[in-house]
């Protein structure tokens, strides 16, 4: 008997979150989806701070018209698309008005035809893939650039300032990841420059050293280096680094992690990578940066694209004075002002524009190095 | 020729790895036949203790001056704290069900390996843990070749360590007393070798293994995480199937050849598929002879 009533209570307890769901009434709900475990928990996490952020510095500037608070609901995709379509029909069910993520290519694209059913606005902060914005989804927006336009700038930057005529590539096959080195590949060859190699691992691997000797042997001038997260990729530098690889390493936007030198240490320095270029300068980083620094730890890749998008999407809301997605949309079109990554102004498809630049790390610092406009960028 | 000693060598680093790793299933195996799938988190939680003690000294400056008896002092904690961790999975997890099912024993299994890696998440965080890199720096370069310090270490240290095991299993009263009850629980029994004593100690070692080569990863790859023992453990596992699961020769032999077949397949073939050619080989060797490579409790070798 004991027994039997243990367990009621226990059932009892399980059942009193979902009770205390349904009785808040006036609240707004904002979704995120990254993911929270697995490889690229760090990344993920990054971008659930960085919309926390956001809700905190916009309830405490007022909040929104008519709602008592807004709630947010962190949600896993592990980068895994099927538990990236799961996490978003939790949160059709949950009755979001808008979606800050996912940050896997392969996941944003699934689970944003799930969210566009129901007419949910979603705005990822990281996912570059072009086939995001370009399926016409009507309600898909874009923070971060595209690869089809980071791709060209890197192969630029690889012709114009470090002058490689081969290069070697390895990506580790996810949307993301291999679509942007096919882009670099094929945007490398138009330049003139020879693709010794473009040879591929598996997410979740950290054993590189086979791989990396054949990058070795063949001794291109520049090892271009496109994995998904930080991780592998500094696993990879710090291996090539202990066997000896000459080559010049070039990666891109996911290795913008501060984390990326804590692990590669002294193989990082010289490492080049491309990314979004953020004006640190501005009043508005200065900003975020007083606020995230403190309770988060340095500002990390998407973290600043997540607050942007998060920011976008509340004051579309506010200005909208209602949760209708269409009004919500034709708000975000008029946005027009200077973020804390970039200036936000979307365009019709739902982009909001690349700037891709190329950095260097040097002492532990990812450096402004070369424009594709003006090359070399003078300290 | 070159490119080929040095795809050997990154061969040899990997699959003594999954060597160290695989004796921790082959062994738990023989003495009670269930998949320790907890195993890979032995293996985790090493790489975590070995960062944590090796970060402590490092920011003493202890590193710098005494690395051989810094990096002892790593082995000897992350080892103990294993195997007294993996005592506790057993006591806790397995030994209440080791008169029911074999099937419930194999899922409390992975219900432990999936709540030993979130709780390291959550104690620990998830993003990559450092561990300093004072130590084995540099190379030596033979045209081509070029062998780390660390390597040599890795190797020369699993050579000891797999040494250190076939004497304790074969050479001592307590490796005999293993083998015993390995192969008939009662009798050995009735000779006065108590079972519970003796699978305790099983766990502890293959832990103690685990945990080394743990250690042994953090340093060759840089940093540890809280879920990086899932796929060298399914690695492991595949090896202590392929040299014949509950054989520890086998262990031995099966972790240095799918380490050797991953390597030699992404390097001549391709990376992506790496994977597969590791578990070809399993297939391959399962399906003519299904009781592995050394075979499953032909001789007392079984521990």
């Amino acid at each position: 008997m004991r027994k039997k009533l243990v367990s009621i209570v226990a059932m009892g307890l399980i059942l009193v979150p979902f009770l205390f769901g349904s009785v808040s009434a006036k609240t707004l709900k904002i979704g995120s989806m990254s993911p929270l475990t697995g490889p690229y928990a760090s990344d993920g996490t990054d971008i659930k701070n960085g919309v926390w952020t956001a809700i905190k510095v916009f309830e405490e500037a007022g909040g929104i018209p008519g709602f008592d608070k807004i709630e947010f609901f962190p949600q896993d995709t592990a980068c895994d698309p099927r538990q990236a379509v799961a996490a978003a029909n939790k949160l059709i069910n949950l009755g979001v008005v808008g979606v800050i993520g996912a940050y896997c290519s392969s996941s944003t694209i699934p689970s944003s035809e799930v969210l566009d059913e129901e007419n949910i606005i979603m705005i990822t902060p990281a996912s570059t893939n072009e086939k995001v914005t370009d399926r016409g989804l009507p309600y898909m927006f874009r923070m971060c650039g595209r690869d089809d336009d980071q791709a060209p700038a890197a192969a630029k930057f690889l012709k114009e300032c470090l002058k490689a005529k081969t290069i070697f590539i390895v990506d580790d096959k996810t949307t993301y990841s291999q679509g942007l080195a096919d882009g670099v590949a094929k945007a490398a060859k138009a330049l003139g420059i020879k693709v010794l190699g473009h040879d591929h691992v598996n997410q979740g691997d950290k054993d590189f050293s086979a791989i990396l000797t054949m990058a070795k042997q063949k001794n291109a001038d520049v090892f271009y280096m496109s994995l998904q997260g930080y991780s592998p990729a500094a696993m990879m530098t710090l291996q090539a680094k202990r066997l000896g690889l000459k080559s010049q390493i070039v990666t891109q936007d996911a290795c913008f992690q501060p984390k990326f030198m804590d692990v590669a240490k002294d193989a990082a320095e010289g490492v080049y990578l491309t990314y979004g270029y953020t004006d640190p300068t501005t009043p508005e980083y200065k900003a975020f940066e007083k606020r995230y620094v403190p309770k988060y730890g340095k500002i990390a890749a998407y973290a600043t694209y997540a607050y942007d998008s998060a920011t976008a999407l509340l004051k579309a809301i506010k200005a909208a004075g209602s949760t209708d997605p269409a009004k919500i949309k034709a708000e975000l079109m008029k946005l027009d002002y200077q973020g804390v990554a970039k200036h936000i102004k979307f365009r019709p498809n739902g982009d909001s524009g690349s700037s891709y630049i190329a950095f260097k790390i040097e002492n532990g610092k990812f450096v402004p190095y070369w424009e594709p406009k003006n090359g070399l960028i003078k300290k | 020729m070159e490119y080929f000693i040095q795809q050997l060598i990154n061969g040899l680093t990997l699959g003594g790895m999954y060597a160290l790793i695989a004796l921790g299933y082959t062994m738990v195996y023989g003495v009670i036949l269930l998949i320790n799938f907890a195993h890979g988190e032995f293996f985790a939680a090493g790489g975590y203790i070995g960062a944590v003690v090796l970060g402590y000294l490092a920011g003493h400056g202890f590193l710098k001056t005494h690395p051989v008896l810094s990096l002892t002092a790593a082995f000897v904690l992350a080892m103990a704290y294993c195997a007294y961790l993996a005592i506790g999975v057993e006591k806790i997890a397995y030994k209440p069900l080791r008169k029911a099912s074999r099937l419930a024993a194999l899922l409390s299994a992975l219900g432990m390996s999936i709540f030993l890696s979130n709780g390291m998440m959550l104690t620990r965080g998830v993003y990559d843990k450092v561990y300093p890199s004072e130590l084995f720096q540099g190379r030596f370069d033979f045209g081509l070749v070029s062998i780390s310090y660390l390597q040599i270490m890795i190797v020369s240290l699993t050579a000891c360590l797999l040494l250190g095991l076939n004497l304790l299993v074969f050479r001592t009263k307590i490796g005999m007393a293993m083998r015993a009850t390995a192969q008939d629980k009662t009798m050995s029994a009735l000779v006065a070798i108590s079972s519970n004593r003796i699978i305790s100690l099983t766990f502890a070692i293959g832990a103690g293994l685990a945990a080394a080569a743990g250690i042994m990863y953090g340093l060759y790859y840089g940093s540890v995480r809280y879920d990086m023992g899932f796929i060298p453990g399914i690695k492991a596992f595949a090896a202590a199937v392929l040299g014949g699961i509950g054989n520890i020769t086998g262990a031995m032999l099966g972790g240095l050849i799918i380490g050797m077949v991953e390597i030699f397949g992404a390097g001549y073939i391709s990376g992506e598929y790496k994977d597969v050619f590791a578990f070809i080989i399993l297939i391959a060797v399962l399906y003519f002879k299904p009781t592995g490579i050394m075979g499953e409790n032909i001789d007392d070798t079984r521990v």
